[in-house]
Order: C-alpha cells, then sequence, then structure tokens
C-alpha cells in the first residue's frame, strides 16, 4: 500500500518532467522489465534494448497513461508487445537455433571475445533449472508471454488480462494450454 | 467425472480458481483414476517448479543501462514539447508565421533602400546636391515633398507636406511650409507611413 502510493507520487512527477523521479521509476522497473524480456528472447543484448525502448515508450506516450489503471499493468503491457514485435520480426532459422541451441542465451553477441556479457548457463548450477528454460524457451510465443507474466511477474489472471488486453477465460486457457506444455516436456527429465 | 473434466478442474484448482463442491468430486476421482492422479502429482510440481525455477537469480541488467536511458530523454522531451505547442495551436502557429515573414520582408525592405529619394510634382524647383535636397527662397513647391535617405533643407514655399525619411531637415526662418512636417526614422513609423501612405493613396485614387 505504502509502496503503491510512492509509485503513484513518483508517476504523477514524472509525467510533469520531473527527471529525478523518472529515474527512479527506471530504477524500480529495470530489472523487472529487464528480466521479463529476458525470458521472452533468451537473449541479454535484445532484452537491454527491450528495457530501452519500453523506457522511452512510457516517456514519449505519458500523456496517454490512464492514471486509473496501475503503472504496472501498463509498463508490463509495452514491454510484452516490443518483445512479441521481437519475436515475430526474428527470421525463423534464428528461431530454430534459438529451440536447438544446449547452451542458453548463446548468440552471435554472446560470442564476441571480450565481450563481459555471459550466457546464463554459467550461472545454472542445476541441469533441472536449465531444462526448465529451455522449456519455457519452446513455448509458442502467446504462450510463453501468459506463463512468463503469470510464474516470473506473480501477475493475477487478471492483470495479466489487462496487460495483454483479452478476457480473463482467453488468459486462463492459455496458462491450462502452457502449463500442460510444460508439463509433457518436463514429465520424463524433471520428475 | 471424466478425466477430461477432471483435468480442467485440476489447472482451475492450481489457478486457485475452484469451488469447495469442486475440489471435493476431484478429489473423489482422483482416488479412483490412477491416471488422473499421476497427472495431477506432474502438474503439481510443474507449477511448482515454474514458480521456484524462473525466478531471475545473479542475472541483472548492467549499470550503465539507467544511464543510457536517462541521457536519450531530454532530447526526446524539448522536440516533443515544441511539436506538441505546434499540434495544439495551428492558428496561432499560423498567424506567428504570417508574421515572422511580413517583419521579414518589411525589414529587409526597410534596410534595402539607402538610396536618396525625392518625391514632389515640382522637381525643377529643387536644387539636389549629393544627399542634400535645397528648396531656395524664391522657389516655390506647390505640393509635398517627400525625402528618403537624404537631408532637406527648405529656404523657400512649401505648399503641402514635407517628410523626411532617415534623414534630417532644417528649416530656414525665410522657409514656408502650409502642410505639416513629418520626420520618420525608424522602422515602426516607417511602416506606419507605408501603410497610411498606400492607403490615401487608395483614397485619393
Amino acid at each position: 500500500m505504502v509502496v503503491d502510493h510512492f509509485e503513484a507520487r513518483l508517476v504523477k512527477l514524472a509525467r510533469k518532467g520531473d527527471q529525478g523521479a523518472f529515474a527512479e521509476l527506471v530504477d524500480l522497473y529495470k530489472d523487472k522489465i529487464f528480466h521479463l524480456a529476458y525470458r521472452m528472447l533468451s537473449n541479454r543484448h535484445e532484452a537491454e534494448d527491450i528495457v530501452q525502448e519500453t523506457f522511452l515508450r512510457v516517456y514519449k506516450s505519458f500523456h496517454r497513461y490512464d492514471d486509473k489503471q496501475k503503472f504496472s499493468t501498463w509498463i508490463y503491457r509495452i514491454a510484452t508487445n516490443l518483445c512479441i514485435d521481437r519475436l515475430r520480426k526474428r527470421k525463423p532459422s534464428y528461431y530454430l537455433d534459438a529451440e536447438m541451441n544446449d547452451q542458453e542465451g548463446m548468440d552471435g553477441y554472446t560470442l564476441i571475445p571480450g565481450d563481459e556479457r555471459t550466457p546464463e548457463s554459467e550461472y545454472l548450477l542445476s541441469e533441472t533449472q536449465e531444462m526448465i528454460h529451455q522449456a519455457i524457451e519452446g513455448l509458442p510465443a502467446k504462450y510463453k508471454s501468459v506463463i512468463i507474466l503469470r510464474y516470473l511477474q506473480d501477475l493475477s489472471l487478471q492483470e495479466i488480462g489487462d496487460v495483454l488486453d483479452m478476457p480473463v477465460t482467453t488468459v486462463k486457457t492459455r496458462v491450462h494450454r502452457g502449463r500442460e506444455f510444460l508439463r509433457k516436456k518436463l514429465e520424463n527429465k524433471v520428475f | 467425472m471424466d478425466c477430461k473434466q477432471a483435468s480442467s478442474l485440476m489447472h482451475d484448482y492450481l489457478d486457485e480458481d475452484l469451488t469447495h463442491g469442486q475440489a471435493v468430486e476431484l478429489k473423489s476421482h482422483l482416488k479412483d483414476c490412477s491416471a488422473c492422479n499421476e497427472r495431477f502429482k506432474e502438474l503439481e510440481q510443474t507449477e511448482m517448479v515454474l514458480f521456484a525455477a524462473i525466478k531471475p537469480r545473479s542475472i541483472t541488467a548492467s549499470d550503465e543501462l539507467v544511464d543510457r536511458i536517462m541521457s536519450q530523454i531530454p532530447n526526446q522531451r524539448k522536440q516533443q514539447a515544441w511539436i506538441g505547442w505546434i499540434r495544439k495551436h495551428p492558428a496561432l502557429t499560423a498567424a506567428a508565421m504570417f508574421l515572422f515573414v511580413m517583419l521579414f520582408s518589411a525589414i529587409s525592405l526597410w534596410e534595402s533602400d539607402d538610396q536618396l529619394v525625392v518625391k514632389t510634382a515640382d522637381l525643377d524647383q529643387v536644387i539636389i546636391n549629393g544627399n542634400t535636397v535645397t528648396v531656395p527662397s524664391g522657389s516655390t513647391i506647390a505640393g509635398n515633398l517627400t525625402v528618403e535617405n537624404g537631408k532637406a533643407e527648405i529656404y523657400g514655399d512649401v505648399q503641402g507636406n514635407l517628410t523626411v525619411i532617415d534623414g534630417s531637415y532644417y528649416q530656414a526662418s525665410t522657409a514656408h511650409i502650409a502642410g505639416e512636417i513629418k520626420s520618420i526614422d525608424q522602422a515602426l513609423d516607417w511602416i506606419w507611413y507605408r501603410i497610411t501612405d498606400m492607403f490615401t493613396e487608395v483614397a485619393y485614387k
């Protein structure tokens, strides 16, 4: 409640052009947006691009933000749409590569020598986690966004509906199908 | 209850969206059906594993990302404000543009003529020497005399108005000027003179 109030104040100030308040909002949300984008795209570099683009959009279209809506819902909507666009624009071959790649997070950027970015597989000690991440990566985009918002961002079904601008019944169906898909993928490996 | 119905209820249960009655029904089905029981366990584990595993560990956005974002903000803002204002006030923008163009052309017109210009009906009655226009004593100008960018020296008679633009005039004690004497040396006065001049000309024609 206190956090919500604080956030609402920041949003109000930032909308009036207060740069300090905007910087605080960036600080509050940059990691959440980054993780969302990283899970959606499985690429660090692209995820950072999405974070940057999301905040620029927020700044540019602040006049369109309706303050009856939660700020988080609004910013997640912008970020998710940017991710979905990005996935659509990807070449199909890249898509296949991404699915078959056994080292998560590996791509052209991470292979550049001297780059300080590290593929996530180095952080992931457990095979189980790696398997789960790969399973999520293999989800079709429309299930992926729902699953990520549900499990990573801890959003309720209603909130996911608000973010993706779709009825709760659709969200439910997608959560069920996504869950079923993941269960089948993990059934003989993890359990 | 068949297995298909049971499966749908399992998901509702995981969504915390199951009524008490439905929960009792589902439980009794799970007791009897080992396939569904197995499936339920797997779904429950999937759910727990997802919540636990998807959470970010040490991977975070790079530190300079905030600076990068903030450095892009101000430029964006200035441009936005400027364009936004124009979009909101099209009439004012058009008026401002019009005034700007008018002022610009008027100034360039004003600055362009620094040549001596003498306007009078009786040009033979004046003596022009350099940029000095002299009406000698004894000569009479029947109408108006206008001198631009020069000096007017009046010793004789002017029966109309004397107008001096961007210059000076000297009136001797012998001079007689019947009309008004106007001395204009400022842009605004000059514009006003042009406008009134245009109207009087129009009115006379």
